[in-house]
């Protein structure tokens, strides 16, 4: 290999190292800064603050959350961020269905979706009856 | 002592020579117009946008606790703080508008085309800066409008497989909208964009010069059909004089964006501060009528009505990249778009398109 041959290449070489390297470090950067995951606390509510047909709101885990006390089937919780772009669904009493105000997506009271853009189902919170306590998480 | 500054500046700078060449003695288009100006009201709402911004930072406090708390003192406790936070807001608006009719005009009369391509695909790269620019100064003020449309613009990549979670994921500085989410769109706002931007209308105004004014394609031999071997900066010796003709076209345009801008914060102070943009955000209720700005309208509208996110976000994209590179895709000699009937036609069915899907985003 010629000297400047050699040069030109050992130079492209240089230069991809201090490219990666910065573009890594910044891509790195910009992510946010890592939080450890903690448990999550649960929540517990008296059942008979729910009646059948009502839903409670809650915050679970920073995550704004529902529970729906079913006429036939009882209680379920889900997440209320829409999985479309992540607007939070609102109950609609009349129709029985969570509705998302952002694009109309909309859920039925199992999670799934009915209608609307949104490409999966809301997530479910684990949800448990302890005597006449709903444990969620 | 007006002629001893005349004079100080002439035997440093050669001030005679400049204004001669630049401005008496440069030609332009005999059969340019009025639209011609675009650009240069452009610029002018850009500088407008600066000095507002810069007066707004004064005060504005960018933390989720207190942005909203800011912007609300400025708007009513700050002597002329309404005034300046309006002409930034309205001027946000007019600056998008002007940028976009500008793109329509140098579009219809094909100045697109060799040997200005990169002049188009600077200004076409331009006016994305400016919607960003306006996207991520939406999220300061910290409302309900801000935050929510902020929260459904940010979650549109994530339609993309792999790569889609990590720029949401970026660019919401978390999972969520947050305090991280406030202090990266205002470090983008304020001091990532701006530098980019001016880089940006730095080579565009080199471009303009070095290639030199096209003239319309309309009433004219267009000798622009010529085959292009080697540079050559359009001239037009038989012009005339951008001083005083083209310049007071220029001051006449700019004395109507001023009057546009002053008679809606005058008559029509409420047109771009709805409600939600009244009420400070609240990360656990989703207003009812939650929309972005009218500029995005339509892609928010395309996104409602293509059930696939990815397919969307494709089809988006895809639109984007044939805009930008429009002069390498229509390669077609002919300037006039009266002598082409289907460029018309696509032209006029995406401008309707465009216009139904925002007035229908609307509702």
């Amino acid at each position: 290999m010629k000297r400047r041959r050699f040069l030109q290449t050992f130079l492209a070489f240089l230069g991809s190292i201090t490219l990666f390297s910065f573009v890594n470090s910044l891509v790195r950067f910009l992510a946010a800064i890592p939080t450890r995951p903690t448990e999550a606390k649960k929540i517990f509510i008296r059942k008979n603050e729910i009646p059948s047909g009502g839903v409670r709101t809650i915050i679970y885990n920073n995550i704004p959350a529902i529970i729906i006390n079913r006429p036939d089937k009882g209680f379920i919780a889900f997440s209320r961020e829409c999985t479309h772009l992540g607007c939070l669904v609102e109950y609609d009493h009349g129709k029985q269905r969570l509705i998302c105000p952002c694009h109309a997506g909309s859920y039925d009271l199992e999670g799934a979706v009915i209608s609307g853009p949104p490409p999966k189902p809301l997530t479910a919170i684990p949800l448990k009856i302890e005597g006449e306590n709903l444990v969620i998480g | 002592m007006l002629k001893k500054i005349r004079m100080w500046f002439e035997v440093r700078i050669g001030l005679d020579d400049l204004i001669k060449t630049k401005v008496l003695d440069y030609r332009i288009p005999k059969n340019i117009n009025i639209f011609y100006t675009l650009g240069f009201i452009a610029m002018i709402a850009y500088a407008v946008q600066a000095v507002t911004g810069i007066l707004l930072f004064i005060y504005y406090i960018p933390h989720p606790d207190h942005a909203f708390r800011s912007v609300q003192d400025i708007m009513t406790k700050v002597p002329y703080g309404w005034l300046f936070r309006q002409m930034h807001v309205v001027g946000s608006n007019l600056m998008i508008t002007v940028a976009i009719l500008h793109m329509i005009t140098v579009f219809l009369m094909g100045n697109y085309k060799r040997p200005r391509e990169l002049t188009w695909f600077g200004g076409a790269l331009s006016l994305l800066f400016t919607i960003t620019f306006g996207f991520s100064g939406y999220l300061l003020p910290w409302t309900q409008l801000s935050y929510w449309a902020t929260t459904v613009v940010t979650s549109i990549p994530t339609a993309l497989p792999v790569i889609g979670e990590p720029i949401a994921h970026i660019l919401k500085g978390g999972d969520h909208v947050t305090a991280s989410t406030l202090s990266r769109f205002f470090a983008l706002h304020v001091a990532i964009l701006p530098p980019l931007f001016l880089t940006l209308m730095g080579i565009h105004l080199f471009l303009i010069n070095r290639i030199g004014i096209s003239a319309t394609p309309f009433g004219i031999v267009d000798e622009e059909k010529r085959p292009l071997t080697e540079y050559k900066r359009k001239i037009h010796p038989d012009g005339y004089p951008y001083y005083p003709s083209f310049f007071q076209k220029q001051m006449y345009m700019m004395m109507g964006y001023f009057a546009v801008m002053f008679f809606i914060i005058t008559f029509f102070p409420t047109m771009f501060f709805p409600d939600e943009a009244n009420t400070p955000a609240d990360p656990f209720r989703t207003p009812s009528q939650i929309r972005p700005a009218w500029y995005l309208l339509a892609p928010y509208q395309l996104m409602k009505l293509i059930p696939n996110k990815f397919f969307g976000i494709t089809l988006m994209a895809i639109l984007a990249a044939i805009f930008l590179l429009w002069p390498f895709l229509d390669t077609y000699r002919e300037k006039n778009v009266l002598k082409r009937p289907v460029l018309r036609g696509v032209f006029m069915f995406l401008l309707i398109t465009w216009v139904v899907l925002l007035f229908w985003g609307r509702t």
